[in-house]
This record gives structure tokens, sequence and C-alpha cells, in this order.
């Protein structure tokens, strides 16, 4: 698939499991500036449905999750 | 809670974990230090309030001898889910009378945990938007 967005910054939770992939993306996006977008990158195959739940709850918004082999990625805008 | 509210802060859910299991459980030792992590990277209000034998949990020196088993053998210690915890903002309660019921003093405790009462406690239940219990 294409990624369709560019990335400000990148990270790697591969091989990570729960919560860390949560915990590195929470303090990631603080590393941003506000409409940045953040590249995430996880392995661990509950991080799409917690993704859905972070940016729903953090009003970050998640602008596209798809997966690309073993890995999930996760493009995330900074919001506030 | 805080006075400083901003446009987000009134919008911040409050999530509070009960922790009533000790040291002679260690499967059950790492959950509620496990997602009240996430709720913190999920930017709530979190706490975890231990009673009964949860305090057993915070006395210093177990969380470096409770290992968190893992299904094949191995596994961490809880020091590790607790300093996680304790790194992203979530605060840990205990209260007098589960201190007193293990013979523990607040300087048995190690560094970081709070002292509340059965008042505060249940203030802290009624203004949460979850107390979830284990």
């Amino acid at each position: 698939m294409s990624e369709t967005f560019q990335a400000d910054k990148v990270l790697d939770c591969s091989g990570m499991l729960c919560p860390v992939p949560v915990v590195k993306t929470s303090k990631a996006i603080k590393q941003i500036e506000v409409g940045q977008v953040l590249k995430m990158i996880a392995t661990d195959p509950g991080a799409p449905p917690d993704m859905v739940a972070w940016a729903k709850n953090t009003r970050h918004e998640l602008l596209d999750s798809h997966q690309e082999g073993d890995k999930f990625i996760f493009f995330l805008r900074r919001v506030r | 809670m805080s006075d400083d509210f901003d446009d987000f802060d009134e919008y911040e859910h409050k999530v509070l974990y009960v922790q009533t299991h000790g040291r002679d459980t260690p499967e059950r030792s790492a959950t509620p230090f496990f997602l009240a992590t996430a709720a913190a990277a999920m930017d709530c209000q979190v706490s975890i309030y231990f009673t009964m034998n949860g305090p057993q949990l915070l006395a210093k020196g177990a969380p470096e001898t409770i290992v968190v088993p893992k299904a094949g053998g191995g596994g961490k210690e809880l020091r590790f889910f607790i300093d996680q915890a304790i790194d992203m903002g979530v605060r840990l309660l205990v209260c007098q009378p589960s201190l007193d019921l293990h013979g523990y003093t607040m300087d048995d405790m190690i560094d970081g945990v709070e002292m509340i009462g059965g008042a505060a406690f249940n203030g802290m239940a009624l203004e949460a938007d979850a107390v979830i219990s284990f």
C-alpha cells in the first residue's frame, strides 16, 4: 500500500508489546508540533484497536492505519 | 483536581484502579499497572488504590523479588511495570488500615507511594469516570 502521508517523525515499535507502543506513541506525539504527522510502526496485533482507542481519547487524528506484511502502520496528526 | 483547567482538561477522563492482590499471586500483580500505564498514555488521570493485600506489592524490596510469570518460564520483575506506571504519572495510593494489616508503615513503602483515607478513596471513586477493581 502506498503511503499517502508525509511523516515528520517515525516511531518504530516493532517487537514491542502492549502497553509499550501506546506509551511511546504518547511521548512521541508530544515531541512534534501541532499539525505535524507521526508515523508509528508496530507488530503487536493489539495495536490497531489500541491506536483507534488512543486517538479517540486523546483527540489526536488517526489519518491512516494499514498493514504491510507483519507490520501495522499508523499515521497520526498531532491536534493539540 | 487541577485548578488551571484549560480546554482539554475539562474533558480529561479519570480512571481509578483497585488492586487487592499481593505477593502470593504474582500472576495478578502486573495487570493493574499495565492498564493504568495505557490509560495514562491515553491522557487519562490515573490512580491505583492498593488495599487488602495490595500494599505487599509496594513494600520495599518486593518489586525486585516478585517475578511476573510468563508461560514457558522466565518473566519480568514487577519493578519494570511499576516504574513504567510512575513514569507515565500514575499515582500509587495506599490506606492506613491495609498497611496495619501487614504491619507496614509508610517507611516500608517504595518511593512514590501516597497515603489516602477511606473518605478520599470514596471521593475519588465518585469523581472517576471508571473504577476498575482487581
